[in-house]
């Protein structure tokens, strides 16, 4: 009796650290997602971290070398950048409110009406909808760049939880490998490489992989006169990180925003040209090269992951789903084969 | 007691000098060759861990991913259920530095017969330091060569002693 009823109360305790610990993750996510940046940025930048420490230099100054040359990119990118962006996003902001937008969108809802017999009778209410998604992007945007508690946060507290992840990163994994009971430790130590195998070299060449796609996206746009050539690049660029939606959703809004600002048919098959070459590179030549195939999983079970990780945490967690997929397959696939391995050695 | 060539350390010195850390690592074979500045190095990356009497180290079958260096207490290592003692080890020993290379299963227990504290030396802090500081992660390499070569040669006489035995023994029954 005194069992069942130690049992019963060591579940509802589990239950309840668990409810704790979600209600206490949802009510911080806001840090944990801008934690989450800065160790993402600090995992990426690592490994030049260590070529520099590598070429002589002690970990403290590698991470000062590495820290002020990220301040000097940002600095260009907020000074040259970022200006051209928001002015962009003014002018399609403009368009809209000053109904050039609108007329675009509704001789583009009426030829799809034409054209597809299915949707005759649908009111689609393109307008509406785009208009409100663009304002809640560019409202969004400029909450992020104007509110206060985000200037600091973004400013101040990523750049240090980078600094000192970077700087003391693998202390702080010691540190916490050091509490682990002996007779876990080995196991977890492993867990460790193997994940760190599996995800680093993913999200180091997605980061990569996406500066390239970027870059490529905002030359061909430009050279085809595309309207906010900038800011659709960017957008592409950053959208190639996520898996499959991605890609795709960069060309789309390329495509649409031609059509929008009554661009031309042959425009918008050279811009849908533009982004079929630009993927093509980047499964010929840039991903086999800078992602290199680090995370091995089925595109079905990517494809989920990506789902699921936009479900619960938006852009960020589709960005993440396939990293943290990554790292449930290689704590499932070590913990079966150590439990297989016991096993067998019990028999 | 025979002891087991595997697992004894048949590159032991006898010395009783010593006190910190960098005296124990420099007297580990497989670190010998390193400067007082490698020494240092190495130290930030290896695991410090503390086992209780009786406390088991690893099991034989589990897989491994390194070697162990003992800094203080002493060591058994064992094989079998009914743990056969294989090799008694004590301060500046190390065993298990076969997983360093291959991550296979152990194919002996170790366990702590006295309070020990023991460095963790790992594979992946083995492929780190070769990373960081490719010299002396080199240098490690090529002592650790050395060893299992040695440990191989010293390995393939008692083949020969054991098969010498065996011929002499079935002449002796025909």
């Amino acid at each position: 009796m005194d069992v069942t009823v130690n049992r019963f109360l060591k579940i509802l305790l589990a239950l309840l650290f668990f409810a704790a610990l979600i209600w206490i993750t949802v009510k911080l996510s806001n840090i944990i997602t801008i934690f989450i940046i800065g160790a993402l940025l600090a995992y990426i930048l690592d490994p030049i971290t260590s070529f520099l420490e590598y070429k002589g230099m002690t970990r403290m100054q590698a991470t000062s070398v590495v820290f002020l040359l990220l301040a000097l990119v940002l600095f260009l990118f907020i000074y040259f950048v970022v200006p051209l962006i928001v002015d962009q996003v003014k002018v399609i902001q403009h368009t809209f409110s000053s109904g050039q937008g609108t007329e675009a969108i509704q001789r583009m809802e009426q030829s799809l009406k034409e054209s597809i017999p299915m949707l005759k009778n649908v009111d689609l209410d393109i307008t509406t909808k785009l208009h409100e998604a663009i304002n809640h992007f560019s409202n969004s945007i400029f909450s992020l760049v104007g509110s206060l508690i985000s200037l600091i946060t973004t400013l101040v507290v990523i750049p240090f939880v980078v600094f000192f992840l970077l700087k003391d990163g693998r202390n702080i994994k010691k540190g916490m490998v050091s509490i682990i009971p002996n007779r876990y430790f080995e196991m977890t130590l492993n867990l460790l490489y193997k994940t760190d195998q599996q995800i680093g070299g993913y999200l180091r060449g997605q980061f990569f992989d996406a500066a390239i796609i970027g870059f490529l996206s905002v030359i061909a746009l430009w050279i085809l006169h595309v309207p906010y050539f900038l800011l659709i690049g960017v957008f592409a660029g950053l959208a190639n990180m996520v898996p499959f939606v991605g890609p795709l959703t960069g060309a789309i809004v390329a495509i649409l925003v031609v059509f929008v600002t009554n661009g031309t048919v042959n425009q918008m098959i050279m811009v849908a040209a533009a982004f079929a070459i630009i993927q093509l590179l980047d499964n010929v030549v840039v991903q086999p090269l800078v992602v290199a195939g680090s995370v091995q999983m089925h595109p079905l079970i990517v494809l989920f992951a990506v789902i699921i990780g936009g479900q619960f945490w938006g852009v960020l967690g589709m960005f993440l789903a396939v990293p943290a997929a990554a790292v449930l397959k290689v704590l499932l696939v070590e913990l079966y084969n150590l439990y297989r391995t016991i096993n067998l050695s019990q028999q | 007691m025979k002891e087991d060539s595997l697992w004894t350390n048949i590159f032991r010195k006898q010395s009783n000098e010593k006190v910190d850390t960098l005296v124990v690592l420099k007297k580990i074979p497989l670190f010998r060759d390193l400067s007082r500045k490698e020494l240092r190095q190495l130290e930030r990356i290896l695991h410090q861990r503390t086992y209780k009497q009786n406390e088991v180290i690893f099991n034989e079958g589990q897989p491994g991913v390194g070697m162990y260096i003992i800094d203080s207490g002493e060591v058994h290592i064992t094989i079998g259920p009914e743990q056969k003692v294989l090799a008694v080890l004590t301060k500046g020993d190390f065993f298990g530095e076969m997983a360093l290379l291959l991550e296979a299963p152990r194919t002996a227990s170790a366990i702590a017969s006295k309070p020990s504290k023991l460095y963790g030396f790992f594979q992946p802090d083995l492929f780190s330091i070769l990373e960081t500081f490719p010299r002396t992660g080199n240098k490690i390499l090529l002592r650790l060569s050395q060893m299992i070569a040695e440990r191989l040669r010293h390995s393939n006489l008692e083949n020969q002693e054991l098969r010498k035995k065996l011929d002499s023994l079935t002449k002796k029954e025909q």
